[in-house]
């Protein structure tokens, strides 16, 4: 294409490389960054006091040069593809990466121990082999989607998959403490509540852009109060039901809490009802107090909560070892390498890895530190929020809304359960968290929202019939009423001009998505 | 890409975009997010210093186990805790005097720690030293630990005196530097063998017979022994009566001198007076010499219960103290009462005013009544370290006002019915031995009745010399007689022991 100024000289025939400088810059502060903290890491190390047994080992060098690699080569790979992508979002997840590699190259390496062959590997190993693929999956999505029919049109049978992967874990889960939260196949183990979240979304994209105008516009009058269309309720109170289902069956509370709260929140970014939320919330709330009066995990959960010291050397143990590592970090931290993950080879947290990494980066990196490493996760919220908010239709942006909501609510969750500000659920720290499942999946969301952010990518399909519910209901308008969703997306600044029918890859509207 | 139907062919919705509630969306995360980083505020910066003292914190624990403690010297340098090795090379506590082992504590790798080694710990660990800015800046050295050297004002001479004197009876000795708050003794017995606790070849044997001990010697009976005052009580009132103005050294009471003879109807309720005090009309002077709960009762009443409580209240009464040590709350009265001051009625009010009643106290309470009256209506901090030496110097504790009490003339008027009390020859009679030969001395005896037929507690509260006191005193013998048989002796002892050191 002519058009292009930031378009470098095609190299053979089909590649059209892209320069992006931005993230070029930005990934260099990142690499810069995490070398600064390997080799305050490995200083710490040498000139810890002997006798002090605060488990350091000397890092692998070629963790971080691997890492750093991996970097360099989705970059290249990103400038290949010629896309007009986000800039600001893979540099900002890198950088959340390298902190992960950083604390688990710091952490006992036994916490984990996998034998693949003749290798026996070791906390950072594994996360690291997880850090490659989830980005190799990234950048492969950034890369190759160039559609998002597949995930538009069969948004029904994305939910059944959904289900179906739900009931499997209810059914055959692996139970581990409790919970029942892992589901084997061979030799594949995962966790599928965290594919579930992208189902999720993607189910709800699909279901809300085709709906919204009835959810917006229609409405069912009780008395003097005006609630939203009562057959549109189902799917709050199947969504509830469902979380509770999660909740009751899997005693997975981080998941179903996650769950809910992406979908009210999409539900109100669709409608922009404050109706739906109070409703929400209020169905959150009884479904919390019936749950603590039922399922004993969630009763111990909220007693924890509400006073960890009440049993400081049981059920409380791990909460306060978490506000104790936050309280040891202070204002500045202790350094990298120079706090007490490990006493005497015994770890005050022993969900450190898994549940409280922000912990132990609390202590190390002190308020600075965590201030930081939520701002990063902000930036990541705001260029999601950014691409759906500049989408070309209701579905793209709901999809690229949710994707970023999950990635930000995910956080929210686990952070404030290790603060104590609310009951502590299992779930990681989205990028950080050791756990295979949990990258893989953010590595798809990343993958997903940077293919959304190229305006290049194919238009969307003409409109559907309005959604089965609405026909069902009769609630619905003739189809042909239904505006495109489309044009809506055209504010002010961003018209929308023609495509020429070939070469999308570099079709791009003035002013769109290269993440400025 | 071969879809490429143009966009706004389909155009023309009324729909609003989904960016202005999306930027709700958003909002409303970045305020969860904002909640998240004051959380964070909260543990690390509010919460953090009281935190990484806690026993089972992992700091505490690993500093317990690696770290050499810094020693506790007395005020001439003498050193009363140290450390040894095990033979691992792990170091442990040695204590060389047991007369402080309920003022020092223990630190046991097994049973934790307890009194100054406990509430110090952060600063005998090196964990901190107490100043955030430093706190923030060892992490750039290269031993993060920087165990502080604490020097107490405590004098092993004066302490090992008290003990001494104490003997085989349960008991506390108070003696305090009243213009600077600086403690110079802080007896408790029985005591107890702490090395034997610190040493993990004899802990379990060691902190069982302290824990078995019926005498309770892990109780600071100093700090938190909670004793019926009796007379030496007869002081507070003076400080709220004359403080309040309600009362002046000059006043009289009409029916006070009948009353010594029939006692003194309160609501339907004789008071009586102990044996031997005349039926003659008393002022501030003669009624303290005498002791008189007559006319102390008649002073509380015309005080109030308002003034009593709230004057107490300026001392430290009401609540623990702010103290280097664990202490209970000293009180004038029973928490709930509905009167005036929590008094129950009046009669309550007339006895709390001569020690009696439901008023409750730690001698290092009384020691402070002393202080106040001594250091002429000024309240001094009561502290028992008085400096920390740690790698970047010595840093000495400053003497720190508490606050006004009752204005200087009214505490010379109650220093010289005091004085009165202690050198005159009716009042003498009271406090035996108090006297500090050559020395001007002001006090106050009590005898407390614990009701059935056991002995009372001893009391002795005092101070010296009366124009420009150097060392405030209170000293209980718990069932050690009349305040003149056991207290007031031994105070005199004491303080007279201090000015032989101290070069009068």
């Amino acid at each position: 294409m002519t058009a292009a100024t930031a378009s470098l000289p095609a190299i053979f025939g089909g590649i059209r490389p892209r320069a992006r400088w931005r993230e070029t810059k930005l990934l260099a502060v990142v690499a810069a960054t995490i070398l600064v903290g390997s080799v305050s890491l490995e200083l710490t190390r040498q000139v810890a006091v002997p006798g002090e047994a605060t488990g350091l080992h000397p890092a692998n060098p070629l963790h971080l040069a691997i890492y750093l690699g991996l970097l360099l080569v989705a970059h290249v790979v990103l400038i290949l593809s010629g896309r007009r992508m986000d800039q600001i979002l893979f540099p900002t997840v890198a950088m959340l990466g390298g902190i992960s590699l950083l604390l688990m190259e710091r952490l006992p390496r036994n916490l984990v121990v996998q034998s693949v062959g003749p290798w026996k590997l070791g906390l950072g190993d594994v996360q690291l082999a997880w850090l490659i693929l989830s980005f190799v999956l990234a950048t492969g999505l950034a890369v190759t989607v160039r559609s998002d029919r597949w995930l538009r049109l069969y948004k029904y049978t994305w939910a059944a998959a959904g289900v179906a992967l739900l009931l499997a874990t209810f059914v055959l889960g692996d139970e581990v403490n409790g919970q029942r939260l892992s589901l084997t196949l061979g030799p594949i183990s995962g966790q599928p509540s965290e594919l579930l979240k992208v189902i999720l979304v993607v189910f709800l994209a699909g279901y809300l852009s085709e709906n919204r105008p009835l959810l917006v516009e229609e409405s069912t009058r009780v008395g003097p109060i005006s609630l939203p269309p009562l057959p549109f309720l189902a799917p709050m109170v199947a969504m509830w039901a469902i979380a509770l289902g999660i909740v009751v069956v899997q005693r997975d509370l981080g998941a179903a809490l996650l769950f809910f709260t992406v979908f009210l929140a999409l539900l109100y970014a669709a409608t922009g009802r404050p109706g739906y939320v109070v409703m929400g919330v209020l169905l959150f709330l009884v479904g919390a107090f019936v749950m603590y009066q039922l399922v004993p995990t969630v009763r111990v959960r909220v007693d924890i909560w509400l006073d960890p010291f009440k049993d400081r050397t049981g059920t409380g143990y791990q909460v306060i070892q978490s506000l104790y590592a936050f309280a040891r970090g202070g204002l500045l931290g202790t350094g990298l390498g120079a706090g007490l993950p490990t006493v005497n080879g015994v770890l005050p947290i022993p969900a450190v890895h898994t549940d409280f990494p922000l912990a132990a980066l609390g202590e190390e990196l002190g308020l600075v530190g965590i201030m930081a490493i939520l701002g990063l996760f902000l930036v990541v919220i705001e260029r999601g929020l950014r691409i759906a908010a500049s989408a070309a239709d209701d579905f793209r942006a709901i999809l690229a809304a949710g994707l970023a909501l999950v990635i930000g609510t995910q956080a929210f969750i686990i952070a404030a359960g290790n603060l104590k500000l609310i009951p502590l659920t299992g779930i990681t720290l989205p990028f950080i968290s050791y756990g295979g499942s949990s990258l893989l999946v953010n590595g798809i969301i990343v993958g997903l929202l940077l293919a959304l952010s190229d305006r290049g990518v194919e238009p969307p399909p003409p409109p559907r019939r309005p959604g089965r519910l609405a026909r069902l209901t009769g609630l619905g308008r003739p189809a042909a009423a239904h505006p495109g969703p489309a044009a809506a997306r055209s504010g002010p600044s961003v018209p929308v001009p023609p495509r020429t029918p070939s070469g999308a890859a570099e079709l791009a509207e003035p002013g769109g998505g290269d993440g400025g | 890409m071969r879809f490429a139907t143009s966009a706004p062919a389909r155009g023309g919705s009324t729909r609003r975009p989904l960016g202005r509630t999306i930027g709700h969306v958003g909002l409303a995360l970045t305020v969860a997010f904002a909640g998240l980083a004051l959380g964070a505020g909260y543990w690390q910066v509010l919460r953090s210093p009281d935190m990484s003292r806690e026993p089972d914190n992992p700091l505490v624990i690993a500093a317990a186990r690696n770290v050499v403690r810094g020693q506790i010297v007395d005020r001439n340098g003498k050193v009363l805790a140290s450390n040894k090795r095990d033979a691992n090379g792990e170091p442990y506590r040695v204590y060389t005097d047991r007369t402080f082992s309920t003022v020092i504590g223990y630190a046991s790798r097994q049973y934790g720690t307890a009194g100054l080694e406990r509430s110090w710990n952060s600063q005998l660990t090196g964990a901190s030293n107490g100043n955030p800015i430093g706190d923030a800046l060892r992490k750039f050295q290269r031993n993060p630990y920087d165990p502080q050297k604490l020097t107490l004002g405590i004098s092993s001479a004066l302490q090992q005196a008290a003990v001494k004197g104490l003997g085989s009876d349960r008991g506390a000795v108070v003696m305090i530097d009243p213009q600077t708050g600086e403690i110079l003794a802080l007896a408790s017995t029985p005591i107890y063998d702490s090395s034997a606790i610190a040493n993990p070849a004899t802990q379990d044997q060691g902190f069982a017979a302290a824990r078995d001990n019926k005498a309770q010697p892990l109780l600071t009976r100093a700090t938190q022994g909670l004793y019926v005052p009796g007379s030496v009580f007869k002081i507070v009132t003076d400080v709220a009566g004359l403080g309040s103005g309600q009362i002046t050294p000059s006043t009289t009471f009409p029916q006070q001198a009948q009353a010594e003879k029939d006692g003194l109807v309160v609501s339907g309720f004789r008071i009586h007076e102990h044996p031997g005090v005349p039926s003659e009309t008393f002022d501030l002077t003669t009624a303290t010499e005498w002791s008189s709960n007559i006319w102390y009762a008649l002073a509380g009443l015309r005080t109030g219960g308002d003034n009593l409580a709230s004057f107490a209240a300026r001392m430290g009464f009401g609540k623990p103290l702010d103290f280097d040590l664990p202490t209970a709350s000293s009180q004038v009265t029973n928490p709930g009462g509905t009167g005036p001051g929590g008094f129950s009625d009046l009669v309550e009010l007339a006895n709390a005013s001569y020690g009696q009643a439901e008023t409750l106290v730690t001698p290092l309470q009384m020691a402070l009544v002393a202080c106040t009256v001594a250091n002429q209506g000024i309240l001094m901090k009561p502290h028992l370290v008085i400096a920390t030496t740690g790698r970047d110097g010595t840093h000495k504790v400053d003497p720190a006002e508490l606050g006004r009490v009752i204005g200087p003339d009214t505490a010379s008027a109650i220093a010289a019915a005091m004085q009165a009390a202690v050198e005159s020859s009716i009042g003498s009679q009271f406090t035996t031995g108090a006297k500090v030969p050559g020395v001007t001395t002001a006090g106050k005896s009590g005898t407390a009745q614990l009701g059935g037929t056991g002995a009372p507690h001893s009391w002795f509260i005092g101070f010296a010399p009366v124009d420009h006191p150097r060392i405030a005193i209170a000293v209980i013998v718990e069932k050690g007689g009349r305040g003149g048989a056991r207290a007031a002796p031994l105070a005199g002892d004491l303080m007279s022991l201090f000015f032989k050191q101290a070069g009068s």
